[in-house]
């Protein structure tokens, strides 16, 4: 079992690592099936760890391994060691599982790019760091792990790098994460120091009685949690990051890297629940993300960032429960999203291919009846965001909500935020689903999809380029994108469907009686909250659905235009001017200031000084150089008549 | 003890290597100083195998027949170097030839 979970670990690396000593020895498609080929083996290989796992009682579901050690100082060892336990097998299904369906699909919409080779290395390089994240057995590897994954997402979001918005996106998200980082190791740092111990579980056992360090490791570990997750305050990177290709949306900012901070908040709930106060800000900034992100999605104009902000605003979700110490419902939640999330980007990404790359909802307005099962797919995915039953979202969503309920009155406030947050979810989720896919198609789209293939059998096939164009066209509608696009859509969209089943709150469990082993919950709602909170979620998503077609949809009333609010939404509520003004202006104007005085007068100036007075003194000594060899032979003859006199008086 | 006592021996390498001495400082031909030089060195020679003879060894006369050689050597490159500058119309004036003054 551990051997398939070494396998797991690094069939991703290997396919990264032959992609890349490969290069142009292999064609770009092949590179694509190796790619696909390893997350596959990965998944496959994390089945067969979870079928093993399975099979063992509860109380033995922990399996350790350490492939070497590098540092062995008395009792401290660093090793590469991996952890298989519930928790990170469940990590490692989602990770592999959703993984392998978008690589697949990349191969489809990646088709034609000119460096497929460095997307699907690129690619690989992120499964293998998630993974090694999720599976990482001690401190050391899992900040290994935490950094190769903003490293592969960096490379990712600028994957474009002849587009200046890309690389100072990818910029942007690296720098957030740093920030995260740092305080994520500093955490690290202090609990190493405490408990003398790099393993798990050891490394979080912090004794009671040590109030001050508890809470400022789990700050710590928030402030990696939050950046990386993209929650407030280090929110600003994730709409940013949009500019990568949306397959890498789809599997780094909606499936996977983001949620990476919930995994890290259910995988050290020891420290959080000995610092309640850190615990409880957590799900407090959980609440404020989803309802900022839920707000700003009202107002973007890009497809693709609408669902970035509604991936904030669920991963906001996933934060509340975690921090309310609901690990499973968190978990169940970040699983369920990872399903419909991806099929929303990727479905987006069908859509945005057919189009040119074309990514304003306004231009892309009525595209659904061109591709009903891209609409259909959309469809779906919406409607498990907004947690409508049966579909998937809806019994992850609602058992957060009510584990809120079983908090007491701060609890209760959350409650509350979160059904706002479900009214806002419908409603941008329908704004976005009725805008684009509904209604009639725009003139661009009619331009691209109708123009050229309707367009040109009316006006007869009197062009052979046209005719050309048609046949093509005809060809690629038939089923509205190549087979690898598609078929990773309708898996994900039968997941998006179904996969919430498997946990039915109050009836059956199965995914937190699975976790429960690692991080048994702090809150458990009773069966009248979990159905409290089902039906108060449930009529506030139908009531925003609902608002949206008013507006949106039968255009029965008029958007309503407050000029402030508008503007405070589009400048996403001024975090990046803030940012902008807090840390960027100050940083270059002090850089600026040391420039002038320090670098220029004092380290500057003392080089010039010392080169001036060496070049002086050489010049003084050359002097000395005369050139005439009579002269030399005098000098060379007298000293010696010196020193044989000075030899001879002292003896 | 043959012959004269070393004091002579050493008194004429003296002279010698004190006229090479001169030559050297005072004369501006390098030809002429290329000659001053081979009296000091003979000198010296001298003064070696005076002591090599007074001590009954051979290390002195072997010494002397490596100055010999290091001696011909030089003069080899120093010939040379004069042959060098007249061909380029140089004047043979060492004191004119001070092209490596700092």
């Amino acid at each position: 079992m551990i051997v398939a979970a070494w396998i797991c670990l690094v069939a991703p690396l290997a396919a990264a690592l032959l992609i890349t000593l490969l290069g142009n020895g292999i064609s770009r498609r092949a590179a694509g099936y190796i790619a696909t080929t390893s997350v596959l083996g990965s998944f496959a290989a994390a089945v067969v760890v979870f079928a093993k796992l399975w099979s063992e009682a509860p109380s033995d579901r922990s399996h350790a391994s350490t492939a070497w050690e590098w540092l062995t100082a008395g009792s401290f060892h660093v090793g590469l060691r991996i952890l298989v336990d519930p928790l990170s097998v469940f990590m490692m299904l989602v990770v592999s599982g959703v993984g392998f369906l978008i690589v697949a699909y990349s191969i489809g919409y990646m088709d034609g790019d000119n460096e497929e080779r460095r997307y699907f290395a690129y690619m690989a390089l992120f499964v293998f760091s998630m993974l090694l994240l999720v599976q990482a057995g001690n401190l050391v590897i899992l900040l290994a792990g935490w950094g190769l994954v903003g490293l592969s997402s960096y490379l990712l979001i600028g994957f474009w790098h002849d587009r200046p918005e890309a690389v100072s996106a990818a910029k942007k998200a690296f720098i957030m994460n740093a920030v995260g980082d740092a305080t994520m190791a500093l955490a690290f740092f202090l609990l190493i120091q405490h408990n003398q111990s790099l393993n798990f579980p050891d490394a979080f056992a912090v004794g009671p009685g040590h109030g001050w360090l508890v809470n400022l490791v789990a700050l710590g570990l928030l402030g990696g949690a939050v950046a990386k997750s993209a929650q407030i305050p280090l929110q600003t990177w994730l709409p940013d990051a949009m500019e990568g290709p949306t397959p890498v949306s789809a599997l780094i900012h909606a499936a996977t890297m983001v949620t990476a901070g919930v995994y890290l908040i259910v995988r050290t709930h020891s420290v959080f629940e000995q610092a309640p106060r850190v615990e409880e800000l957590a799900a407090g900034l959980g609440a404020g993300t989803l309802l900022v992100a839920g707000l700003i999605a009202l107002v973007q104009t890009d497809i693709k960032r609408v669902i970035a902000y509604s991936t904030m605003s669920q991963i906001g979700y996933m934060f509340l429960g975690a921090g309310l110490g609901a690990y499973g419902n968190a978990m169940f939640h970040l699983m369920t999203h990872a399903f419909f999330k991806a099929l929303l980007f990727l479905a987006a990404g069908v859509v945005i291919h057919a189009l040119a790359g074309e990514q304003d909802i306004g231009k892309l307005a009525g595209v659904g009846r061109l591709l009903p099962v891209t609409r259909i797919t959309f469809l779906i995915a919406s409607l498990a965001l907004v947690g409508v039953p049966p579909f998937a979202g809806f019994f992850s969503k609602d058992s957060i909500i009510a584990s809120a309920l079983a908090r007491g009155w701060y609890g209760d406030v959350l409650f509350a935020t979160a059904l706002i947050g479900t009214f806002l979810t419908g409603l941008y989720t329908w704004r976005l689903f009725l805008i684009v896919f509904t209604g009639e198609p725009s003139a661009f789209v009619r331009e691209h999809l109708i123009g050229r293939s309707h367009a040109s059998g009316q006006e007869g096939a009197h062009e052979d380029e046209v005719s050309g164009a048609h046949e093509h066209d005809v060809h690629e509608h038939k089923g509205e994108g190549p087979f690898w696009m598609m078929a990773p859509v309708l898996v994900l969209a039968v997941l998006s469907v179904i996969g919430g089943w498997i946990q039915f709150a109050t009836l059956w469990d199965a995914v937190s009686n699975w976790l429960d082993g690692v991080a048994p919950p702090l809150a458990t709602p009773s069966g009248s909250q979990e159905a409290v909170a089902s039906v108060l979620a449930v009529v506030l998503a139908l009531a925003g659905i609902g608002t949206a077609y008013l507006f949106y949809g039968s255009r029965k009333l008029a958007v309503p235009r407050i000029a402030w609010a508008q503007t405070l939404l589009e400048h996403k509520f001024y975090f990046d001017e803030a940012y902008d003004f807090a840390f960027y202006r100050p940083s270059v104007a002090l850089a600026k200031a040391l420039g002038r005085w320090i670098e220029g007068p004092i380290i500057g100036g003392s080089v010039r000084e010392l080169v001036a007075g060496i070049r002086d003194a050489a010049l003084g000594t050359s002097r000395l150089q005369t050139g005439l060899v009579r002269s030399y032979a005098l000098a060379i003859a007298a000293s010696l008549a010196v020193i044989t006199i000075v030899f001879v008086a002292v003896r | 003890m043959r012959g004269p006592d070393i004091a002579w021996y050493l008194a004429v390498a003296a002279f010698l290597f004190a006229t090479g001495v001169l030559g050297v400082l005072l004369r501006r031909s390098p030809l002429i100083v290329l000659l001053s030089l081979e009296i000091m060195l003979n000198g010296a020679n001298l003064a070696l195998i005076a002591f090599s003879r007074l001590h009954g060894e051979s290390s002195g006369q072997i010494f002397a027949l490596a100055v010999m050689a290091v001696a011909a050597s030089e003069v080899v490159v120093g010939l040379g170097l004069i042959v060098a500058i007249a061909q380029k119309r140089l004047d043979l004036d060492v004191d004119k030839l001070s092209f490596l003054r700092g």
